[in-house]
């Protein structure tokens, strides 16, 4: 998440002011968005429904001895049309407040706003969608399917994020996808992908055309895959990186992991989390409590990127995450960096909620 | 000096969070229990009326409803926990989008999705 250390100005809190009241608005439509009771459909084709769903969270960090308190909301509007059609998007708006020598409390920087995608998917069939418009740039898993503050097991980005996913975390273009059974106890999935150059900040990204494709165990919860790109600006490189997700089944282990390498870095990290459901006392609190440790390493490249760390780094990462129930989720971790530019602690802190709110009547299967 | 108000709002909001979020836990508990009771007392009315109407149809279609309610339940438990926790049932719409969307973002087969939706909407 990014950083910025500039000062509030008034516009900036209105807009901020605005955002908040967008956010309470929401919150209070929230009851809609209670469980389905026992009333099923039988019916395969509910129509859907229009949605909000979104997530907010207040994560504190404390670098190197220095606070940084750092609120997020992320909205993200589904609107599903006829059979085969979504339109999905995504905006973040974030903030980092600091001390400031001299002053008393927290300060920050005018509130930083992003639309991180804004994409149409049209289901052909089986074996394909289409997606058209900005779109999370599916290289390795992190940026796609990691990324929320409400997912992460832990709060802090693996150092090779920025690998492969272009200056805004998205691409400006087009995209074929899709997963489908190739033998009963494998599934397939792939993504093909290509992106124009875009300078305008903060929707910017570059051009380049890329693949990733992944085989799933449903028996043994394992997936592994990889991903490739070319860049098709500046030094026209090549990219590359293999992921793996293995969830075994006696166990309430997740093991997610991936390698990824260019010519500005290369690296990998490795994240196990235990929930420890299996403790023969406190139950009730013990399958809500999850353990993560991560470790990770990135190698500096020949070139440079502002976005990477410019020397070699270690990282060892460990965290304890609480789930108060579906969407809210406590988290605390220490890690503790190495690199020739100085070894730092970082200590984190996080309450993360997923909400999710229908834009419309929700019950009837029709 | 200037006390920062939005991390007054940010603290605001939490707590408004933490709260609606304990609220709907707790209506989910209470509606669970209910429909717990309900389901015991529908299952001693319902035989002997299915019976008398087409015995042979409601069990094949029963059982066939069960295989798929249990296969979905499976497919949910493979796939649903792989990126995040995985989540509680919505309403049966709020569902269907959902799926829709973890079907392109997470690239699920047709049929892992239809077994899921329907297990996710019973
Ligand atoms: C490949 C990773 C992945 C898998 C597998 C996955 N999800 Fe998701 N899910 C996500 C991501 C990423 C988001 C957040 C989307 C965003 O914020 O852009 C999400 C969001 C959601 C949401 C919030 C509403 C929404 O649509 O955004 C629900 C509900 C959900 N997932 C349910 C499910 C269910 C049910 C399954 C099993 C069929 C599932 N997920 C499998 C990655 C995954």
């Amino acid at each position: 998440m990014k950083k910025t250390r500039t000062f509030l100005i008034s516009a900036d809190r209105l807009r901020a002011r605005a955002g908040l009241a967008l956010l309470s608005f929401a919150l209070a439509l929230n009851p809609f968005a209670t469980p389905v009771s026992a009333q099923g459909v039988s019916d395969e084709d509910v129509k859907p429904v229009p949605l909000l769903q979104g997530s907010v969270g207040f994560i504190t960090n404390f670098t190197g001895g220095q606070p940084d308190l750092h609120p997020i909301a992320a909205p993200v509007v589904l609107l599903p049309i006829g059979q085969r059609w979504l339109f999905e998007t995504r905006a973040t708006f974030e903030n980092d407040l600091v001390q400031v020598p001299g002053r008393s409390g927290f300060h920050g920087g005018p509130v930083q706003k992003e639309v991180e995608y804004a994409q149409i998917d049209f289901i052909a069939n089986s074996y394909m969608t289409v997606t058209v418009g900005r779109f999370l740039t599916p290289f390795g898993i992190f940026n796609e399917r990691l990324y929320p503050a409400w997912i992460r097991n832990l709060q802090s980005d693996p150092l090779i994020l920025p690998i492969g996913i272009g200056p805004s975390n998205a691409s400006t273009g087009t995209m074929i996808r899709g997963g489908f059974k190739a033998h009963p106890q494998l599934n397939i999935n792939y993504t093909a992908y290509f992106s124009a150059l875009s300078t305008r900040s903060p929707v910017d990204s570059d051009r380049f055309a890329g693949l990733r494709a992944g085989i799933f165990v449903p028996s043994e919860r394992l997936e592994i895959g990889g991903s490739f790109q070319h860049l098709l600006q500046q030094e026209r490189s090549n990219l590359f990186g293999f992921h793996t997700i293995w969830q075994p089944t006696p166990l309430p282990l997740d093991i997610r992991g991936e390698y990824a390498h260019s010519r500005r870095g290369s690296g990998y990290w490795v994240e196990p989390a235990y929930k420890l459901s299996q403790l023969p006392f406190l139950r009730n609190k013990m399958r809500r409590t999850q353990l993560v440790a991560r470790y990770q390493q990135f190698f500096a490249g020949e070139l440079p990127n502002d976005a990477l760390p410019s020397v070699n780094t270690k990282e060892f990462e460990f965290g304890v995450n609480y789930y108060f129930m579906d969407g809210l989720k406590a988290s605390s971790n220490y890690g503790r960096q190495f690199s020739a530019a100085g070894n730092l602690n970082v200590w984190t802190m996080a309450l993360t909620y997923r909400f999710v709110v229908p834009l419309g009547p929700t019950g009837s299967a029709q | 000096m200037r006390r920062n108000w939005m991390l007054f709002c940010c603290f605001g909001v939490t707590a408004c969070l933490v709260r609606t979020a304990i609220a709907q836990e707790h209506k989910e508990s209470e509606k669970a229990s209910e429909s717990a009771a309900t389901a015991g007392l529908s299952a001693t009315n319902s035989i002997p009326s299915h019976d008398r109407a087409s015995p042979q149809a409601f069990r094949s279609s029963a059982s066939e409803d069960r295989a798929a309610r249990i296969e979905g339940e499976k497919r949910f438990r493979t796939n649903c926990g792989r990126c995040h926790q995985p989540p509680h049932k919505f309403p049966p719409r709020v569902m269907a989008t959902a799926i829709r969307h973890m079907r392109v973002r997470a690239m699920l087969t047709d049929e892992d999705m239809r077994l899921i939706l329907k297990y996710m909407t019973q």
